[in-house]
């Protein structure tokens, strides 16, 4: 399926892509996340062939582009779902649809899988914005891709729509039975979509894995931080490197980069517990409602250290309130080399 | 309503296809032939012609051309002096499309024949022509004399000179077009007639009371309105204006033996060893041809024979200057001291 | 690693195509000696007057039409617009003649009504018919520009409590400088290049003096002149380059209802320029018509001016369309771009001749219609490459990317996405270079095959011996045919309208 070795991108002098390798399984979901110019764009246009590559190769079932042999993108067989949708203007949904097609069942499988048959005579401009990525999406896999890419579709979406078109198109891609690499700033949607996650900053890889590995154990801090709230806590390994000893607790404990003795433990905010306490190690700096839950923010006395945890929300706490802490989790905390 | 000048042109335009070939003319050798007297033209023939004169000319091409049901006549139009420099690149490019060049102006003459362009012309073709006019590589086909239109509702005919020189003397306003080639061909002449010296205080002092126009039937139009007293205009400039305009307040003054009533020609050069083209020169100069240009175009016929155009008194009444005209081909210097001057 | 584009060749080989002449020029001029005259000054200072008065002019003029044009809902709105434009399709020498002939004491105004008008003449008077004569360019520029402008700014700004004239002036100008720009450029090389006017008008600008040394065989001092003009040509295309604009995705027009009282303010507000740059020159015409009978008019001629004409603007759009890709793609596709702009600066008698010079290498090309349209092409290439960049700019470039990964190759997703999308800025300069070539003049008379009459060769013939009268049929047929072209250039912008309006 879709391999990837090594690539390397510069736009000038300036390198965007730097030594960057996967593979994808024959229906896996890769999400690529990171923040704003992380290069997570230019590796989708670099598959696509739209950017030329200046190392690496790329290879699909029945072509392989290196920096000296290039593909171009229209022999690639890959599909491609653009964060504007992309529809072209002065053809109508089914004639976008239908684009280069010369079989025309395929397209009415997505057609209608994708509720579009009521709209396929309309133009594009007339579509709302959901629409016009399911048009997107169905010209896409219409075309029979070897692998679809997919660049931040949701983006130009309104929330309520976003979170139902997430599972559509994951859905539709899973039935399409194709390899999907989807580029999106959305954390979330990145761990709740995504068979692997791919975490990307200054053009490099930091980390790739599924999304339970990287939320639990990120190869490193800006990983942590960026796939959720992150709070670090002083603390010391044991020898066996099993166990970490903190001021709230102990805790089971991975050490990442061969971590040992003096670590900072990853806290997620659901590992912790917060009480009201009047001798308590900190007191509450702000409290955000959150409906089912309450998220405090917690400043620590001794240390200038900010825990963040989330409980249940029928456990008030008002700002400036002490209150004393526990680490309550029993999975094992990644834990990082003090800085 | 005035429709005078476009009756004559249809009228002429008949005479010259239908009847005028069968009216023979009363000629000695030295008048004017008749087109019955000419060979007919055959075989192909392309013409550079420097202007067109409104369909005039076109329309003693269009007679000639009836006349001559085997000649293919070519034309190709454009300003003079850009056909004159197309001809020279032509020929350093060693191409040669045209077998005739008329030109309006003689300057234009003056650079093919400088060239070596020209071919010589058959003495009894060029001895048709006045006096004054006969030039072995060239032969004029019609002239046009160098006027002082005025405005007779502003001064009277007594209160211009008669000569150009003393013009700048006198306390009239005056229009002219200095960028006009008919105006630097007269200063031309002035340079060549009075020297440089002469012809550089006259401009100097002439640019004091007057008025600069983009071309002479400007300068006579501005005659006519009164927005000066007096004009330097070819001749027919003022008699198409008052074809179209009979209440026009103009009228034609001339100076006397001088630049200011020099008369200028417009000439056809033979550019390649063809007896047709040389007869169609011939045809140029034929009776008919002539009156038709005098009479319609209103400019002067060169062949002896053939009456002055209406309005315009006769050559013979008139005292030009003797000057080879392909001298005037000279402006350079004329320019240079025009701009010295500032009236360029 | 690099790949040089595919529109690179074609658009080196067409910038090549376009200096030739201008080296022709320098080896025509390299026989003189003279390289500055004193003189030149005052010439160098009112031609620059003339110039940036006239680009002046035309965007005080163009831009509130091209508002209007753009935005104003009104009856009759395509009919304005054809109107408005229509001052493109006369040339410039016939409208100052008609002007300056109507106009003053004893002028035809005087003569019909006794209504006794300052006379145009002069710096006035050249930059009046310059200005009536180029505003189009202007005009259409912006109006295009404006049209892909997404109303909600304005609307933001005017639920912010911005008036109408403030958002137009603050929201909504700042975003089309580019297009006002390009126009106003088009503008003041046309007033450089133009000879008929200042001449008419009495100037004294370079094209003059360059016309004046041409009469007098100076035929390599006005070459001289010619590369000097070519300078603040080139200086031109420079500072209209360094203008930036900011870049944004078409969008929904605004719309304007406005009230009967202000389309009357408004109508009567531009009425004078359509009455002093159409209705005037015709109706003058009209009356010599009358007064002088119509000459040996034949249909042939309108039909050779089409003809040359069409084939012009075919030949100019598909030389554009490599053009304008290079410029957008690249610094060097810009200057190439920018190199094809410099012919449309030279005035035409003397790019005419040193296209003469270069036909008579060809000997099978010289004096042939093919020679003709080069010159047309070379000359007003520009106008194709600003319509067609234009639209291509605002293409959105996923778009291509789209086709490409569905599987079309290059060529097809040109034909089948990139031209369609693009096709009004095709049209929009096929149509210029139409209207210019038809009223093109110099070039026409010195490369057409010999014999070859249009519409402008008799205009001028006719204008020249001073048989005005004669000059009212071409010109009606000029103005009725530039008509036909503005229409046909609509109808191609309203199928281009389909794709952003709502059902």
């Amino acid at each position: 399926m879709l391999d990837v070795s090594n690539l390397a991108v510069y736009y000038g002098e300036h390198q965007v892509v730097s030594d960057v390798s996967f593979s994808l399984e024959k229906d896996e979901i890769l999400m690529l996340v990171g923040p704003t110019g992380c290069g997570k764009t230019t590796i989708l246009n670099v598959l696509a062939g739209l950017v030329p590559i200046h190392a690496g190769t790329i290879s699909l079932a029945n072509w392989r582009a290196t920096a000296k042999q290039l593909i171009p993108p229209e022999k690639r067989q890959l599909g491609m779902v653009f964060q504007d949708f992309a529809l072209f203007p002065h053809l109508s949904v089914e004639q976008n649809i239908y684009f280069k097609l010369k079989r025309r069942d395929r397209a009415e499988h997505w057609i209608r899988l994708l509720g579009l048959d009521a709209h396929r005579h309309a133009w594009p401009a007339t579509l709302s914005g959901g629409q016009k990525q399911r048009v997107a999406l169905a010209r896409t896999l219409a075309h029979d891709p070897q692998c679809v890419l997919l660049d931040e579709p949701l983006s130009n979406l309104d929330a309520a729509l976003k979170d139902s078109l997430r599972w559509e198109i994951r859905d539709a891609l899973k039935k399409a039975g194709v390899p999907a690499i989807w580029v999106t700033h959305d954390q979330e949607e990145a761990l709740s979509v995504g068979d692997r996650i791919g975490v990307l900053k200054g053009g490099r890889l930091h980390q790739l894995d599924t999304p339970e590995r990287c939320f639990s154990e990120p190869s490193d801090r800006f990983v942590a931080r960026f796939l959720g709230e992150a709070s670090f806590l002083p603390g010391r390994l044991s020898a066996d490197k099993k166990i970490a000893m903190t001021t709230l607790g102990e805790a089971p404990a991975i050490p990442i980069n061969e971590a040992c003795d003096n670590i900072d433990l990853l806290l997620r905010p659901d590992d912790l517990s917060v009480h009201q306490d009047e001798k308590g190690e900190g007191y509450i700096k702000w409290v955000r409602y959150e409906g089912g839950a309450r998220f405090y923010a917690v400043q620590l006395e001794d240390k200038d250290i900010e825990l963040r945890v989330r409980v249940n929300h029928e456990q008030q706490l008002a700002p400036g309130q002490r209150v004393s802490m526990r680490i309550t989790t029993t999975h094992p905390l990644a834990a990082f080399n003090r800085l | 309503m005035h429709r005078r000048s476009f009756i004559q042109g249809i009228a002429a335009a008949s005479f010259l296809t239908a009847t005028p070939w069968a009216r023979a003319f009363q000629s000695d050798q030295r008048m004017a032939l008749s087109v019955e007297q000419l060979p007919s033209l055959t075989g192909e023939l392309t013409l550079y012609l420097g202007r067109g004169e409104g369909g005039l000319y076109e329309k003693v091409l269009d007679a000639i051309r009836d006349r001559n049901p085997d000649l293919d006549l070519r034309v190709r139009r454009g300003a003079t002096a850009a056909l004159a420099n197309t001809l020279v690149a032509e020929a350093r490019a060693g191409v040669r499309r045209a077998d005739l060049f008329w030109a309006v102006d003689s300057g234009a003459i003056g650079l093919v024949t400088a060239n070596g362009l020209a071919k010589s012309l058959p003495p009894e073709l060029t001895s048709q022509l006045k006096a004054g006019f006969q030039y072995p590589q060239w032969a004029p086909v019609t002239g046009r004399i160098r006027t002082l239109p005025y405005n007779p509702q502003r001064i009277a005919a007594s209160a211009i000179p008669d000569s150009i020189m003393a013009l700048a003397d006198s306390q009239l306003s005056i229009g002219w077009a200095p960028a006009y080639a008919s105006f630097q061909s007269f200063v031309t002449a002035m340079r060549l007639l009075n020297g440089e010296q002469q012809t550089a205080d006259w401009l100097s002092a002439m640019k004091a009371r007057s008025t600069s126009y983009a071309g002479e039937l400007g300068v006579v139009m501005a005659v006519e309105r009164g927005e000066v007293d007096l004009g330097l205009a070819n001749h027919y400039y003022s008699l198409r204006l008052k074809a179209g305009k009979p209440q026009a307040n103009i009228e034609l003054a001339f100076t006397k033996n001088d630049a200011g009533c020099l008369v200028n020609a417009s000439g056809i050069v033979c550019l390649s060893e063809n007896s047709t083209a040389v007869n169609f020169i011939r045809y140029l100069l034929t009776q008919e041809v002539q009156s038709y240009l005098a009479s319609e175009a209103y400019e002067i016929p060169l062949v002896n024979g053939v009456s002055m155009p209406a309005g315009l008194p006769g050559l013979s009444s008139m005292s030009p200057p003797k000057l080879d005209l392909t001298q005037l081909a000279d402006l350079r210097p004329t320019l240079d001291m025009m701009r010295d001057v500032g009236v360029l | 690693m690099k790949t040089i584009p595919l529109s690179y060749l074609p658009s080196a080989l067409i910038a090549a195509l376009a200096i030739g002449p201008i080296i022709v020029l320098a080896v025509l001029a390299s026989e003189s000696a003279q390289v500055f005259d004193p003189h030149n000054i005052r010439v160098m200072i009112n031609t620059l007057t003339l110039m940036s008065l006239t680009a002046l002019g035309a965007t005080l003029i163009g831009v509130p039409l091209a508002l209007f044009t753009a935005y104003v809902e009104t009856p009759l709105r395509k009919t304005w617009l054809v109107l408005l434009t229509a001052p493109l399709a006369m040339p410039s020498y016939i409208g100052a003649f008609t002007l300056y002939a109507a106009f003053g004491p004893g002028g035809e105004i005087d003569n019909a009504l006794g209504l006794s008008l300052p006379a145009v003449r002069g710096m006035p008077g050249a930059v009046m018919v310059m200005t009536l004569y180029t505003y189009p360019f202007v005009l259409l520029t912006t109006r295009s520009a404006l049209r892909s402008l997404d109303a909600s700014q304005v609307n933001a700004a005017r639920t912010l409590g911005m008036s109408l004239p403030g958002c137009l002036f603050s929201v909504v100008l700042p975003r089309v400088t580019r297009g006002i720009a390009a126009g106003a450029l088009l503008a003041a090389l046309y007033a450089l290049s133009d000879f008929g006017t200042p001449a008419i008008m009495q100037v004294d600008t370079f094209t003059r003096v360059i016309y004046v040394e041409y009469n007098a065989f100076g035929l390599s001092q006005a070459a001289m002149l010619s590369l000097q003009l070519l300078c603040i040509v080139a200086l031109l295309v420079f500072i209209e380059s360094r203008v930036t604009g900011t870049k944004e995705m078409p969008g929904r027009p605004l719309r304007l209802w406005p009230g009967r009282w202000q389309r009357a303010v408004m109508v009567s507000a531009f009425l004078p320029v359509l009455i002093l740059a159409i209705m005037l020159p015709l109706s003058v015409f009209s009356l010599w018509l009358w007064r002088e009978g119509s000459g040996n008019f034949e249909l042939q001629y309108a039909f050779n001016s089409a003809y040359a004409s069409l084939l012009a603007a075919a030949v100019a759009v598909l030389l554009a369309i490599p053009v304008a890709h290079a410029a957008i793609r690249s610094k060097s596709g810009r200057v190439m771009e920018r190199i094809t702009y410099l012919g449309f600066g030279v005035p035409g008698i003397v790019m005419g001749t040193a296209l003469v010079y270069v036909g008579l290498q060809l000997p099978w090309l010289y004096q042939t219609l093919g020679l003709l349209v080069i010159a047309y092409v070379l000359r007003f290439l520009p106008l194709a490459v600003g319509a067609v960049r234009t639209a291509s700019e605002r293409l959105d470039p996923s778009l291509v990317s789209a086709a490409r990964l569905l599987g079309a190759r290059p060529a097809e997703t040109f034909r089948r996405i990139t031209l369609p999308l693009t096709v009004r800025g095709i049209v929009a300069g096929a149509a210029l270079v139409f209207l210019e070539a038809m009223r093109e003049l110099p070039a026409t008379l010195m490369l057409g095959p010999t014999g070859f009459e249009t519409l402008a060769t008799y205009l001028w013939r006719v204008y020249e011996a001073g048989y005005f009268g004669h000059a009212a049929i071409p010109g009606l047929l000029l103005i009725l045919m530039s008509v036909l072209i503005l229409m046909l250039m609509l109808s191609g912008e309203r199928r281009a309208e389909i794709e952003l309006s709502d059902p």
